[in-house]
Formats: C-alpha cells, sequence, structure tokens
C-alpha cells in the first residue's frame, strides 16, 4: 500500500461496500453522541427511562437534534461540494474555503450587515450565493487564463484569491466597525443552532443530492474540455450547474453558521486514499465521511472546556491543516 | 459601610494628590498625575489636549471641559459634539496616529485601556497619561480618573460631586441587587453569543453591583466564553443581561433580541418573569463603564430595572 496512496485505481464494489457499512456506522455512532452531548445534564437514557417531562424534550428537539441534523447536513455538503470544485479546477488540493468562495460568502454577510441589516433569510441567501458564486467564478476564471497548470499551482492561485478577497472584507468591516462580526462570520460555529434556525441547511441536502446525482458527468468534467464535449456532454451548461451547486451549499452554510473550513477538502481526498477516483460509486462516502468529521469536529469542540464550547472551524483548520501538508508531502512525486 | 471596592478607590495617594498638590500646581501651571503607566507631570487647563478615549471625552464632558483633539473614529451620540468641528483626528482608539501627535504638538495626550500596549510609544509627543482602568478596581479606577482629570482642569469640586452622586447611585443598586436571585451577562456578535463573569471587561456588574452569578466558574478571559442556549437554559439565571455588539456600531436593526427570542431563554426563569435586560452597547461595549457620564446612566437603568421588579 505504501507509496502509491494516491495514484488513481477502480473502486472495487465490496471495498466501497465495506466503507459505506463502516462510515455509515459512525456517523450513527457519532450522531447518537452528538445528541448526548450538551451544556445540561440531560442524557439520551434520561429520555429512554426516566420520565421525559417538556424541559427534557425541549433540549432534545429544540437543541440538541437540530443541532445534530445541522451537523450532518453541513458536514455531507461541503465535503461534496468541495468534491464538485475539485473536479471542475481538475486539482484534487482545492476546496470552497481555499479558492474564495466561502470568504466571498462572509463578505456577502458583510455587505447585508452593511446595508440591509433586517434583510429576510430568502434574501439574505440569496445575496450570499451571489458572492460565493462571484468569488468561485473569479477563480475558475482566473485559472483558465494561467496557461502552465501544475498541480501546486491550481491551489496557490486559490490560496491567493481568498486572501485577498478576505483582505477586501477585512478592510471594509474595518471602516463599518464590524470586525468582530465578520471574526464571527468566518469562524463558522453550531452553538446558536436551534430548531427554526438552521433549516436552510435542508437546501444544501437537496443540492447535495443533485450533485451525487449528477455525478457521473462530473467524473467526465474531470477528464477535461474536450474529452468531456467528445462523449457528448454538454461542458459549459455542467460547470455552470457545478458553480451554482458549490456557491449555494456554501452560502447556505455561511448563512446558518459561518464559514466552515477544510472539510471540502479532506472528505474527498480521504475517500480517494480509501477507494480510488471513480466519483459514481464513492460519491456517498465521501458525504458521510464529510458528516463524520462535522459531527466530530463540533463533539470536540463541545467537550474540550464543557459546558462552555469552542468553535468546531477552529479545531478543523488546525486538522485540515495538517492533512493538507501530509497529502502534499505524501503526494510530492506526483505533484513534481 | 463602603463596599471594598469604594475604598480602595479612595486610596491614600488619590487623597494626597488631590488636596497637597493642587494648590501647589495651580501656582506652577503643571501639576504631576499618577496614573495606571506612570507618574507624568501636566500643564492645568492645557490649551491642547488631545484624548484617545471615549470614556475619558465622556468623564470630561460631565466636567463641563471641551478638549482639542479626539479619536477619528465617529463619535457616539452622548459625544456628538466631536462630531463635526474642527477637531485634530488622533487615529483610532487602538493605534493613535503618531505623525498627527508629531505635527499637532499636543501639551496633554490622554489614552486608554486600547491603546495602552502603544503607551510608551505615544509618550514620546507630549506629556501622556494612561487612563486604563485596573479590571479588579472599575469602580476605584473610575473615580482616580475622574478626580485626575478635575485636577487637571481645576474643576476638582465638579469631579467630587459627581462621584458622591455615582456612589450614592452604586450604594442603591447594591442594595437592590441583594435581594434578587443571581444573573448572566452575555454579548452578541454575528448571530453568536459568548458569557462573561466575574473579573471580566463587563464583570461589573457581578464585581462592583453585587449581583450573583448564575455561573460562578464564567472568570477565565476578557473575550468571554462562547456558549449555547442550552447552556443558558442550564444556567437558569434569574436575571439575564444582554449587549448587543453589533448594536454598538449602530447596527440597531440585528437585534439580539431576535436572537434572544426563542423557546430555550424563555424557558429559564429570566424568559419567563421578563427579566432580560438588554444593555446599552454603547456604554457598556464602547466606554467599558469607564466614563463617569455613562455609568452613572447604566447604574440608574439597572435600578429602574430592578425597582420594577421589586413593585
Amino acid at each position: 500500500m505504501p507509496g502509491s496512496e494516491l495514484t488513481p485505481r477502480g473502486a472495487s464494489a465490496p471495498r466501497v461496500t465495506v466503507w459505506l457499512i463502516i462510515l455509515l456506522a459512525l456517523v450513527v455512532g457519532l450522531a447518537l453522541w452528538s445528541l448526548n452531548v450538551g451544556a445540561s445534564r440531560m442524557s439520551l437514557l434520561n429520555v429512554l427511562t426516566g420520565d421525559p417531562d417538556d424541559r427534557l424534550s425541549k433540549i432534545l428537539f429544540a437543541s440538541r437534534l437540530p443541532r445534530t441534523l445541522a451537523l450532518l447536513l453541513a458536514g455531507s455538503a461541503l465535503a461534496v461540494a468541495g468534491l464538485i470544485l475539485q473536479m471542475m479546477a481538475r486539482n484534487r488540493l482545492v476546496e470552497p474555503s481555499t479558492v474564495g468562495t466561502m470568504e466571498a460568502a462572509a463578505l456577502g454577510l458583510l455587505v447585508l450587515a452593511w446595508l440591509a441589516p433586517g434583510a429576510p433569510l430568502p434574501l439574505r441567501f440569496a445575496l450570499v450565493s451571489v458572492f460565493a458564486l462571484g468569488g468561485t467564478l473569479i477563480f475558475l476564471a482566473v485559472l483558465r487564463r494561467i496557461a502552465l497548470r501544475s498541480a501546486l499551482i491550481v491551489p496557490l492561485v486559490g490560496l491567493v484569491l481568498a486572501g485577498v478577497i478576505a483582505a477586501a472584507g477585512a478592510l471594509l468591516a474595518q471602516q463599518l466597525d464590524l470586525s468582530q462580526s465578520l471574526r464571527a462570520w468566518n469562524s463558522g460555529d453550531f452553538s446558536a443552532v436551534l430548531r427554526g434556525r438552521y433549516e436552510l441547511l435542508w437546501l444544501a441536502a437537496g443540492l447535495t443530492v443533485v450533485a451525487m446525482l449528477a455525478a457521473d458527468r462530473f467524473t467526465v468534467i474531470g477528464l477535461g474540455k474536450d474529452f468531456a464535449t467528445n462523449v457528448g456532454v454538454n461542458y459549459g451548461r455542467l460547470m455552470l450547474l457545478g458553480l451554482l451547486l458549490v456557491a449555494m451549499i456554501s452560502a447556505s452554510v455561511v448563512v446558518v453558521v459561518g464559514a466552515i473550513p477544510f472539510i471540502g477538502l479532506v472528505a474527498p481526498n480521504l475517500v480517494r486514499w480509501l477507494c480510488g477516483d471513480q466519483l459514481r460509486r464513492s460519491i456517498p462516502l465521501v458525504a458521510l465521511l464529510g458528516a463524520a468529521l462535522m459531527l466530530a469536529a463540533d463533539l470536540a469542540g463541545r467537550l474540550i472546556i464543557h459546558p462552555f464550547e469552542v468553535p468546531s472551524s477552529g479545531l478543523l483548520a488546525v486538522t485540515g491543516c495538517l492533512v493538507f501538508l501530509v497529502i502534499l508531502i505524501r503526494g510530492r512525486k506526483q505533484w513534481a | 459601610m463602603l463596599p471594598h471596592a469604594l475604598r480602595r478607590g479612595l486610596s491614600v495617594t488619590g487623597l494626597l494628590l488631590a488636596t497637597s498638590f493642587s494648590a501647589a500646581a495651580l501656582a506652577n501651571e503643571t501639576v504631576t498625575i499618577q496614573h495606571s503607566s506612570g507618574e507624568t507631570e501636566v500643564p492645568v487647563n492645557p490649551q491642547k489636549a488631545v484624548v484617545i478615549d471615549w470614556s475619558t471625552l465622556d468623564t470630561l464632558q460631565q466636567l463641563g471641559v471641551t478638549v482639542q483633539g479626539t479619536p477619528s473614529n465617529t463619535a457616539p451620540e452622548l459625544l456628538k459634539q466631536y462630531r463635526d468641528g474642527d477637531f485634530i483626528r488622533a487615529g483610532s482608539l487602538f493605534e493613535p496616529d503618531l505623525e498627527v501627535l508629531q505635527s499637532t504638538q499636543p501639551d496633554l495626550i490622554i489614552t486608554g485601556r486600547r491603546a495602552q500596549g502603544q503607551y510608551a510609544e505615544v509618550a514620546k509627543f507630549g506629556p501622556t497619561i494612561d487612563v486604563t482602568p485596573d479590571p479588579k478596581d472599575l469602580l476605584g479606577s473610575l473615580e482616580r480618573n475622574t478626580r485626575l482629570l478635575g485636577q487637571i482642569y481645576a474643576r476638582e469640586a465638579e469631579a467630587e460631586a459627581l462621584i458622591s452622586k455615582l456612589e450614592a447611585s452604586v450604594q442603591e443598586l447594591r442594595k437592590l441587587t441583594a435581594e434578587q436571585g443571581n444573573g448572566l451577562l452575555v454579548l452578541t456578535t454575528g448571530g453568536r453569543m459568548a458569557a462573561f463573569g466575574s473579573g471580566t471587561r463587563f464583570g461589573m456588574i457581578h464585581d462592583v453591583f453585587g449581583l450573583p452569578q448564575a455561573v460562578d466558574n464564567l472568570q477565565v478571559g476578557r473575550h468571554g466564553h462562547s456558549v449555547s442556549f442550552e447552556f443558558l437554559l442550564e444556567a437558569n439565571p434569574d436575571w439575564l443581561f444582554v449587549m448587543d455588539r453589533d448594536a454598538a456600531i449602530g447596527r440597531e436593526g440585528v437585534a439580539a433580541a431576535q436572537l434572544m427570542d426563542n423557546e430555550l431563554v424563555k424557558a429559564t426563569t429570566a424568559g419567563q418573569k421578563g427579566q432580560i435586560v438588554y444593555l446599552d452597547p454603547v456604554s457598556w461595549y464602547l466606554l467599558d463603564n469607564s466614563g463617569i457620564g455613562v455609568m452613572q446612566t447604566s447604574v440608574e437603568t439597572l435600578i429602574e430595572a430592578f425597582s420594577a421588579a421589586n413593585r
């Protein structure tokens, strides 16, 4: 196995099935744990054994269940968005938080706070989506104009663009005295998730399903425009679909909980490492692994200084950076 | 009986400075001021004073003094006399504009908490005093700063009057808080919230005003702890104090009230009794309640809230 981790290979059906079962069990286990952990002393057993008074069911149904669902939905959606973006950029080292999508979405929230602070949710979502779309488009447009596309140039271009957008946001926030708010939106955290305040993420789940259904065609995009056109895929339309999916998924997550980094990078790459490159079979694995990572990060955030919380985005950023480095180092031969 | 914090505020040095030095100082036209970063000799009634601290501008306004230089940011409503007009604009609260200080040569510079790290730099450009409050003795610091400003502008009597009025109000408030159960303070920003306890930047609600804490291990860190609504339900405070950070800078639209309007907060004692108090973020956040004007207002607002609950 060593030395061949990152070389593409076909996913054998039994192997995928085994991992599917393992990851499903992991996600179910983490979700149950997530239902069981919170600032109050209530545990799942209380509901099953004790008399479920109003307070217990309130905590479970108003706080813990929505939070757990939000984690599942956001984690899986971001993982799949990362995968789609990687196919579109034809590079596996990019994801929405390293190419400017998330930064642009946070900039959108900032502009909203500035010009229309009381805007209703649909309007907020629409405007933030437009920003996220813009950020992603800039990245892909710049990428098209770069002739020499070594595997490392692509993520670097993304990071530079993300940095520029983040700097623009920081400058505007400084002028508007909203630096702290921008920081909150840039570091996603599920502590304020409640029944009635996360439902936008179901839209992200719907988009994720669309992405899964279109997965085959995105595999073709990954092989290049000429190839895609030759096998009869409408390249332009598919790129637009991919863009919309990535932008709207990122926007829904940023609007509900703030920017969440690295899930879109780590989940697809780990799945490739486990099962190979064939997307059609492995895309459910990517979604499950994304959900598992998101749940694990948020659980850690809830447990480290219980009953207070550490934002899960911070924990993900640290682990995500490490995984990013490992991928870079292990894949060096391949990138060189 | 004066509470501990008050007694410390009337420290020996403060008294000495207030009585013995002022008479002599007037004759020399200078006065030696002991402040948070040392001791500085400053002119009495300075002609070109630059104050890079809203709280100090608030106290000076209460003393009837208008200064020549302010921070460059737009002044809050209560200091609107500084919004327009020919003032020296000396940079942000965190980063004083050293070039402006150099070119204008002020005869007095006053810096506050947010620029404390820059004190040594700033002090190169003129006699500088640092009015950063001692987090362990917020009321004492406020009184000390009010007195020293009174000395500099020869308004000691006015300063003492303001201090006596504030002390009386604080006493009244402490009597009220003694029988009101406990409280918890949260700061909301960008849709998230953090809890603050005793010893933090908003700890005066417990430390000075005497309200017991709903959660007693909340002290660590000036920036508070990120918490969930479930935490609020578990803490179940009798009084919930909410400060909308985004409103501190005039974004009233994204109200913290909206964030707090949910079934978990409603299930707390504070929620059921309607004892959720929205604190004025300009006084509490922007000015740290470190100006004597905003502090007096904050104390009076709380007296009103607690008296209403008693009725």
